[in-house]
């Protein structure tokens, strides 16, 4: 059985006079221990279908399951890393990841808390900054003690909405490859769902990549990446295999685009 | 050494060193106008400013204490000026700044019961607008139907000038006491609530889905999500609280109290005794900062978390 199942979502936004289809008729499922990116251009509903999954969303029609079960609102079963403000201001660091544990068990003392809390921050690289607060950190700073706090909750699925998409370049890089690493070794390998616009970070992260198209927001295509793990971004880049794969891909998505473009006559 | 010394020739020490040569200058007032007094004080404050300056290092908060004690010394030279040393003020009205220390002094029993008292009666009136207008703020910009309501109504009770709950609270609670805490309560609940309702409208709409994923209990998210993302706005709301509140209670007190700085000054000015209404007046001027001074380092400390 997977351990994700969308069958035949749909959902409208009621706007004033008509009905905005952020999502039409989309199927898929996700495996155990699967990660999958879902990939599009902006305003393709890949962020609505991710709060589909997070349960702050319902569908207007179709069946999402985890696990078999219908999805009735948030779980613990799920951990969410968003693009900013994940994090809360007014908690330090060691803070944020101690009140995310706490929401999943309320039977640890105060030391279980803070040694599990700076075991986690340890693993994402922020050993020394327990204290500060988030304004006080880099952006890629952030991001890395969100990780460090989703994964403290020992969830079984992790929903990632563009965690890097506001992360530079070069630090985008680390991250992707410090996540690739905790997620290859962790002891029960998570569920991933991935929502990224950038092809490169799903070709590296994936074990499949769901490409979906805008307006009504469809599934144009699935794609699975089966290039052998543990990968890095060098690694890869020295392969010819994956530079004829990448622009493939990259055709695929830009013809999309135009597609659009030409579809409404937009002057460019 | 030189460099110390030059650092010693600054605007404070020059009008320090023009107060001691406006000294020399005759007295035109009749009455005895205790200058001594305010060449003691002034005195004073060169020396813990001196004191200051050589024991302090950092340039930034010492240049602020130097600009405060240079304003107060231009306040302080003016008004001898205009008063003692010229007379062009009228001696009556406007009394000596040596003599109001001397007044100061003699009264000083009377004026630390007077500011125990409205304090007593401001945290008390202001703890109970806090510990009421804050939950129900929180709780109101929850639901959203009822906080859009809820904020009209507040509106409208907070645009109401709380002065004129005094003849009410005084029909109704013959205590001058109870009757000014109520008082305290009603200024100071409309704008903490008001404030509370539309911190918790504008709060990033991520920070509380996050907070959804995280599963978190209803409570928690009162108090340790909504309270501290919209803290920065509560705390501006009981700033003007504090602020009104200080207003109404010295005009309560002018109008039916027996103790308090607002008594004090409306007693004696029955007699016209202006020296004392200046008293009044600093006396409450000082009392004010000092309170705001200890609200704003508090509300620093609270929002330590912003850059």
């Amino acid at each position: 059985m997977s351990k994700i199942e969308l069958k035949n979502v749909t959902l409208n936004y009621a706007e004033r006079k008509s009905v905005f289809t952020a999502l039409d008729d989309v199927s898929f499922s996700v495996k155990a221990g699967e990660f999958v990116s879902i990939i599009g251009a902006s305003g393709c509903g890949k962020s609505s279908l991710l709060s589909l999954l997070e349960g702050l969303n319902f569908p207007t029609q179709g069946v999402i399951t985890i696990d078999g079960q219908e999805i009735t609102g948030t779980g613990e079963d799920r951990a969410v890393v968003f693009q900013h403000y994940s994090l809360f201001p007014w908690m330090t660091t060691r803070g944020n990841v101690i009140y995310g544990i706490k929401q999943v068990n309320k039977k640890l003392t105060n030391q279980e808390l803070t040694a599990i809390a700076d075991d986690y921050l340890e693993k994402v690289g922020l050993s020394g900054f327990e204290n500060k607060y988030p304004l006080q950190l880099s952006g890629g700073m952030q991001q890395r003690a969100a990780i460090a706090r989703a994964l403290a909750m020992s969830p079984s699925i992790l929903l990632m909405d563009e965690p890097f998409g506001a992360v530079d370049a070069k630090n985008r890089k680390i991250l992707q490859e410090l996540l690739l690493e905790l997620w290859e070794n962790s002891e029960e390998k998570k569920t991933v769902v991935f929502v990224t616009h950038d092809i490169d970070e799903a070709i590296l992260l994936s074990d499949r990549i769901i490409m979906m198209t805008s307006n009504p927001g469809r599934i144009k295509k699935e794609i699975p990446i089966d290039f052998p793990r543990p990968r890095t971004g060098s690694h890869l880049l020295e392969s010819k295999k994956y530079l004829n794969f990448r622009k493939e891909l990259l055709a695929t998505f830009f013809n999309d685009i135009s597609e659009k473009i030409g579809g409404e006559e937009v002057a460019l | 050494m030189k460099d110390k010394l030059k650092k010693q020739l600054n605007i404070t020490n020059l009008l320090f060193i023009v107060f001691l040569l406006i000294q020399l200058l005759p007295e035109q007032y009749s009455k005895e106008t205790y200058e001594i007094n305010i060449i003691i004080f002034v005195i004073g404050i060169q020396v813990i400013y001196l004191l200051l300056s050589f024991l302090n290092k950092k340039e930034e908060k010492m240049e602020t204490i130097q600009d405060i004690i240079a304003i107060s010394y231009l306040l302080i030279i003016i008004w001898q000026l205009l008063t003692s040393k010229s007379a062009i003020l009228n001696e009556l009205l406007f009394p000596a700044p040596g003599i109001v220390i001397e007044q100061f002094i003699a009264d000083l029993p009377k004026i630390l019961e007077g500011i125990q008292s409205s304090i007593f009666i401001i945290i008390q009136g202001y703890l109970l607008a806090l510990v009421t207008a804050i939950p129900l703020g929180l709780a109101a910009g929850w639901h959203i139907r009822f906080g859009n309501s809820f904020l009209y109504v507040s509106k409208f009770f907070g645009s109401i000038p709380p002065i004129v709950y005094i003849p009410y609270a005084i029909a109704l609670l013959p205590a001058f006491r109870d009757a000014s805490v109520f008082v305290i309560f009603a200024a100071s609940f409309w704008p903490i609530l008001g404030a509370t309702m539309a911190g918790v409208f504008n709060i990033e709409k991520k920070i509380l889905d996050s907070a959804k994923t995280l599963n978190v209990g209803k409570l928690s998210m009162l108090f340790h999500v909504m309270l501290p993302a919209a803290l920065p706005e509560i705390l501006m709301g009981c700033s003007q609280g504090l602020g009104i509140s200080f207003i109404l209670l010295t005009s309560a007190e002018m109008i039916g109290g027996k103790t308090g700085m607002g008594y004090y000054i409306k007693y004696y000015s029955d007699f016209g005794d202006f020296t004392r209404i200046v008293v009044g007046i600093i006396v409450l001027g000082v009392v004010v900062s000092i309170l705001t001074y200890f609200f704003n380092l508090l509300q620093s400390y609270l929002l330590r978390w912003r850059q």
